[in-house]
């Protein structure tokens, strides 16, 4: 049991950072969350989703926005066990995330283990040994869950209901089977005389099928689940094949199969994937459409007498390339990910990076000896922290934590394995000072500056992040609904603000309407781009600029922003955000 | 020296003051501010021996109230002389220094890395002295052709900014520092170098101190032979050489005024969510909240960032910051170096080099972001000069590692039809296409699409207004952005005598918007319709006027927007 304990302590450690106020802070749910609770709420009830598609498998509509379906599915269980509240809409995002902990404790252990071989049979190299070779990969695999469990980056998106949290767990998950698989191939290959007490399984093939589909239905899963998992996914999976070649070769039957079964879980999605709505998202945030890389062209290009040159030297594609490699390397800006932090409160609470700052001489330190050293399956880590990145690149906003998500836990592992050089080198540093040892010393400030990073980040996320951040996450809307529905038979039409944004859904949520019910009487418009918006439904009215409200003559009750509140109206009740600002309005 | 390095250095040194000296004067289109009152003072300091202020001979000037060190306006003097009080005889100074620091790194580099004489690229132990001779004069080479097409080292070397000399009497201050191992007195020339490179920047005054405990601290088996005397002398050169500015930043209360502007303590902003944080801790009785929200925090984590935005890929390769301090569409150095920056790191570090060269190397890159650290605006390409050249020397030896790569790849297969040629020739075309793709972009495109953040306008006007001057009772020019300082553009460019300018009162206000007057020259904010005299012109940008008016005379950017226009009251 002994081996144990640090990983269950370290899992202990992720789920208390993760799970502790998981109803209450994020302060409120975002339509997103909203949404996936529906969703979940109306799979539960009668398997169809918010508009009615039976087991939808290639995507859910929602905002006009067409998402992979797997959040939902998952969110199923807890709605129906806990109710449509915000615990059960975040449960499974800071489920995974926990479980992502873990798996990436077992990943980073094959990942260090000598090349192939199964550490029982581990020969001694580079005079270690073939105990301490097992106790290294031990250690940085602990190093790395435990960077994981207190990261700032994990912690803020396993606490809300981001698809991209569940997605990074399958990565890693497949990441870590496909090793699995290729190291049983290896280790029956390394064993030439078994040592006592071990017997080769008699099905040798039998091991590495069920681990290498396993990969790919995991592999396959995050497709279903985020829409960078689509790219980071399928790079991920051909790059490892590509540095694995030898072993998959020698198992050309079962490593066959598994494309097979790659190739027919992916096509209930083929058919979208093709279509114009799958990339409708992509539209609406590439870099590509900017129209102001081809007039500053064009402008160049003049300012040259159009040359010949000049059209090859201020190629437009040439332009958008390094468009395209200024997003892509904004994501490795240190402010980034060590000091701010991505700039959306969603993502980060603004007082420190995406890892801390005391990671980052590690982080650095990690990076040069990993590939100095070349230890177990070094090159793993940079790639997949550069693919990780990719589909980011191809978007405005950048950097972008979420986009990004796929490349954890690599960031962690880097990190870890400076610690772990690090730790191995300083005792050797002999200058003392009152007996002590310098680097005793040193090292105990450092722990010091640590643990206070941490405090720093949790407390602010515990005693600030709330209440200043309360209407980035759409803070609001509950207590004005609950309001509404204790009072709304007092009234023929309730009409709405949609102001604060996409209402109706939080209407559906918190009055938890039958989904049935909602399907029949709702008034749906649809406009050319395809984004899709709830005009009314029962007696909720949504109003918005262009619309507003009609029938004067019933009695009706609004809902309304601050600023868009009549003069003359008798207001009822005011909701306020949590840093005491009003957010809604309720008058006759 | 060998003949073909002699060649090869003299070919470098004809390319770099090509792209130093080709249109001095003409590209970027105009001087910006602190150019012209360079050049000025320069001017009045040679006819009365006194700057604008009536200072006599000054050590700092105090122009715009920023307390500029006064030795790059000296340094324009003999310039002046020579070729009168234009824009290519400001900018030659700075422009010549920086042909120096190219050849200052060729020479840097061959004394750093042949410390010990142990310069070896490949762990092999086999190749001999000759071949290693051979490869550090490459690396030499490789670092001073960097350095002369660097687009970061051409734009400082083409502007009349004294960060840029700072950076020459850097590198020889450390060259004459490692030669002095062998012939102490050098010692008293790195001295005579650092004490004079306080004279020129401000940002030196943070960074040389750094620099020498570094080079103490890297190299002290060899400092501690020095005979104690040398060490003594040297000290007191620079003590000697320093005394000057400390009095007068002892005795003068506004000499560190622009330190103060532009430090990041002063920042109020940077507190302001701190102190709701630290309400509400208050309220709540959170004791850990109140150690955990200090101000200090937040000061330490805003240093902390301004050193981390310099070793941003993007700043460095693609963006840049301010538009004065990059062309339109890169950043401070060629795409085409970052592979081979990191891959110079790397090699550096693990590379077969003395350890304290690599030491020395690497801590010479960590300090250079300190100074521009504790500042706002960061980063910095200015404030962080001082990464020259030593990111040319770490992509040159990332450079030199990559062609032994390619050359030692075993010529068999594909790569026996030359093969491993074809890809040494692919990257020199992308090094082509990228220096071209630069030359396109300063020559051309800089002058189109930066004129504005140039100040670009005033010659063309104050050619107008000499001529027209006697006409009008008053001339009042705005000051006003982005009009600012539009006083000494006038002075520098009327070439208007410093002794009846000293006889008139000299400068009244070097602030932001502060009045000043010569002539029939008045400069300060005004309103159109406030002014009511008779006969006076109006000068101004767009932002003065809110009409036409009676325009009667204008200056467009080249982009044909309104830079400046002269209007008749």
């Amino acid at each position: 049991m002994k081996e144990y304990t640090f990983i269950v302590l370290i899992l202990i450690v992720a789920f208390f950072l993760r799970f502790y106020q998981l109803g209450e802070n994020p302060p409120s749910l975002t339509w997103d969350e909203a949404a996936w609770g529906y969703n979940a709420y109306s799979l539960g009830t009668d398997g169809k989703d918010e508009f009615g598609r039976f087991l939808p498998l290639d995507y859910i509509e929602s905002f006009g926005d067409f998402k992979p379906p797997v959040y939902a599915y998952l969110d199923v269980i807890p709605v129906k066990i806990l109710g449509l509240s915000e615990f059960a809409v975040r449960f499974p995002s800071a489920l995974f995330g926990v479980l992502t902990v873990l798996i990436a404790y077992f990943l980073v252990k094959t990942l260090f283990h000598l090349r192939g071989v199964h550490p029982r049979f581990a020969k001694a190299s580079r005079g270690e040994s073939a105990t301490s070779e097992v106790s290294k990969a031990e250690n940085i695999a602990l190093l790395s869950a435990f960077l994981l469990a207190v990261s700032p980056w994990h912690i803020m998106l396993s606490r809300a209901a981001f698809e991209a949290n569940v997605a990074t767990f399958f990565i890693v998950l497949g990441v870590f089977l496909f090793l699995s698989a290729v190291n049983s191939v290896k280790s029956r290959g390394a064993v030439s005389s078994p040592p006592q007490g071990w017997k080769p399984i008699d099905t040798p093939g039998l091991g590495f099928l069920l681990l290498i589909s396993f990969s790919v239905i995991s592999f396959i899963l995050s497709i279903y689940t985020f829409n960078t998992a689509r790219v980071v996914a399928p790079i991920l999976i051909l790059v490892l094949a590509f540095g694995f070649r030898k072993e998959l070769l020698k198992q050309k039957k079962e490593t066959l199969l598994a494309i097979v079964l790659g190739i027919v879980l992916l096509l209930p999605v083929a058919n979208f994937l093709t279509s114009p709505q799958a990339s409708l998202r992509f539209r609406e945030v590439n870099i590509f459409s900017d129209i102001g890389v081809i007039e500053n062209a064009n402008q160049q290009i003049e300012n040259d007498d159009n040359a010949w040159w000049s059209k090859i030297i201020h190629n437009r594609r040439l332009i958008y390339g390094v468009s395209y490699l200024r997003h892509y390397l904004d994501n490795l800006n240190p402010d980034f990910l060590f000091i701010k932090g991505d700039g959306n409160p969603k993502f980060s609470t603004q007082t420190v990076g995406q890892m801390y700052l005391w990671e980052l001489p590690f982080f650095i330190i990690g990076i040069l000896y990993l590939i100095k050293r070349k230890e177990g399956y070094w090159w793993i880590v940079p790639t997949w922290l550069l693919i990780g990145i990719i589909p980011a690149g191809l978007a405005r906003e950048t950097p972008h934590a979420l986009r990004i998500e796929n490349s954890l836990p690599t960031f962690q592992i880097f990190t870890a394995y400076g610690i772990f050089f690090v730790t191995q080198r300083i005792s050797n540093f002999k200058f003392q000072i009152l007996n002590l040892k310098l680097w005793k010393l040193f090292a105990i400030c450092y722990l010091l500056f640590a643990i206070s990073n941490f405090l720093y980040f949790f407390h602010d996320y515990l005693a600030h992040y709330p209440r200043m951040y309360s209407g980035e996450w759409q803070y609001g809307y509950k207590d004005s609904i609950e309001y509404v529905q204790s009072v709304q038979d007092n009234y023929s039409k309730i009409y709405a603000t949609s102001d604060l944004g996409r209402p109706y859904i939080y209407y559906l949520f918190y009055t938890k309407t039958d989904p049935r019910l909602f399907r029949k009487n709702n008034v749906v418009k649809r406009d050319v781009f395809g984004f899709v918006n709830i005009e009314r439904f029962g007696k909720y009215d949504f109003l918005n600029k262009k619309k507003k409200a009609d029938n004067k003559n019933d009695k009706a009750l609004f809902v309304q922003t601050p600023l868009n509140v009549p003069a003359k109206s008798k207001i009822l009740k005011k909701f306020y955000l949590l840093n005491n600002s009003e957010s809604l309005v309720a008058y006759e | 020296m060998n003949k073909k390095v002699f060649i090869l250095l003299i070919l470098i040194i004809i390319v770099a003051s090509a792209l130093r000296l080709w249109q001095l004067g003409k590209v970027p289109s105009s001087p910006d501010w602190d150019e012209v009152a360079l050049g000025y003072n320069a001017y009045s300091i040679l006819q009365t021996g006194k700057d604008e202020y009536g200072k006599f001979l000054p050590i700092v000037l105090r122009s715009f109230d920023d307390y500029k060190p006064a030795l790059y306006s000296y340094l324009t003097i003999p310039s002046i002389l020579i070729f009168e009080l234009n824009v290519f005889a400001v900018r030659l100074p700075s422009a010549i220094f920086g042909i120096i620091s190219v050849v200052a790194t060729y020479l840097l580099v061959k004394e750093l890395f042949s410390m010990k004489s142990s310069f070896e690229i490949q762990s092999s132990k086999e190749i001999s002295k000759e071949k290693n001779d051979w490869k550090l004069e490459i690396l030499a080479l490789l670092s001073a052709g960097l350095m002369a097409i660097s687009p970061w080292h051409i734009q400082f070397s083409r502007v009349a900014f004294e960060a840029n000399i700072g950076v020459a009497l850097n590198v020889f201050g450390i060259l004459f520092f490692l030669k002095a191992f062998k012939k102490p007195w050098f010692l008293f020339l790195s001295a005579l170098m650092w004490g004079l490179s306080l004279y020129i920047y401000q940002g030196e005054k943070v960074f040389v101190p750094f620099l020498i405990a570094i080079l103490v601290v890297s190299f002290r088996k060899e400092f501690l032979l020095i005979r104690k005397k040398y060490i003594y002398a040297s000290l007191t050169i620079f003590a000697i050489v320093c005394l000057p500015l400390i009095l007068f930043t002892l005795t003068n209360k506004d000499a560190l005024s622009r330190a103060k502007t532009v430090s990041i303590f002063s920042n109020s902003s940077i507190i302001e969510a701190n102190t709701e944080k630290i309400a509400r801790d208050r309220a709540n009785n959170d004791i850990l909240g109140l150690v955990l929200d200090n101000r200090r925090v937040e000061f330490a984590k805003y240093v902390a960032g301004g050193y981390l935005s310099h070793l941003d890929f993007n700043w460095l390769f693609i963006k840049g910051d301010i538009a004065r301090h990059h062309v339109p569409g890169m950043g401070l150095m060629y795409l085409i170096e970052l592979p081979f920056l990191l891959v110079g790191i790397y090699i550096l570090i693990f590379g077969n080099f003395t350890k304290a060269v690599k030491i020395f190397t690497i801590l010479w890159f960590l300090i250079v972001p300190i100074p521009a650290s504790v500042t706002n605006d960061v980063p910095h390409a200015v404030r962080a000069i001082n990464f020259l050249p030593i990111l040319q020397i770490l992509t040159a030896i990332g450079i030199l590692f990559a062609m032994q790569k390619i050359l030692n790849i075993p010529a068999k297969g594909w790569s026996a039809s030359g093969g491993k040629y074809l890809i040494f020739s692919m990257f020199l075309l992308f090094f082509i296409f990228n220096f071209l793709y630069y030359l396109n972009q300063y020559f051309v495109q800089q002058n189109y699409f930066h004129a504005r953040y140039w100040q670009y306008g005033y010659e063309n006007i104050i050619n107008y207004v000499s001529a027209v001057q006697k006409n009008y009772k008053k001339i009042i020019v705005s000051n006003t952005a982005t009009m600012d300082q539009s006083y000494m553009f006038f002075l520098f460019y009327l070439k208007y005598n410093p002794v009846q300018y000293l006889k008139e009162g000299g400068t009244a206000s070097g602030k932001f918007e502060g009045k000043n007057q010569f002539a029939n020259f008045e400069f300060r904010k005004f309103d159109y319709n406030q002014e009511n005299e008779k006969s006076i012109l109006l000068i101004g940008s767009s932002f003065d006027f809110q009409e036409e008016y009676k325009t009667i005379h204008r200056v467009n950017y080249p982009d044909g927007n309104l830079a400046i226009k002269v209007v008749e009251r």
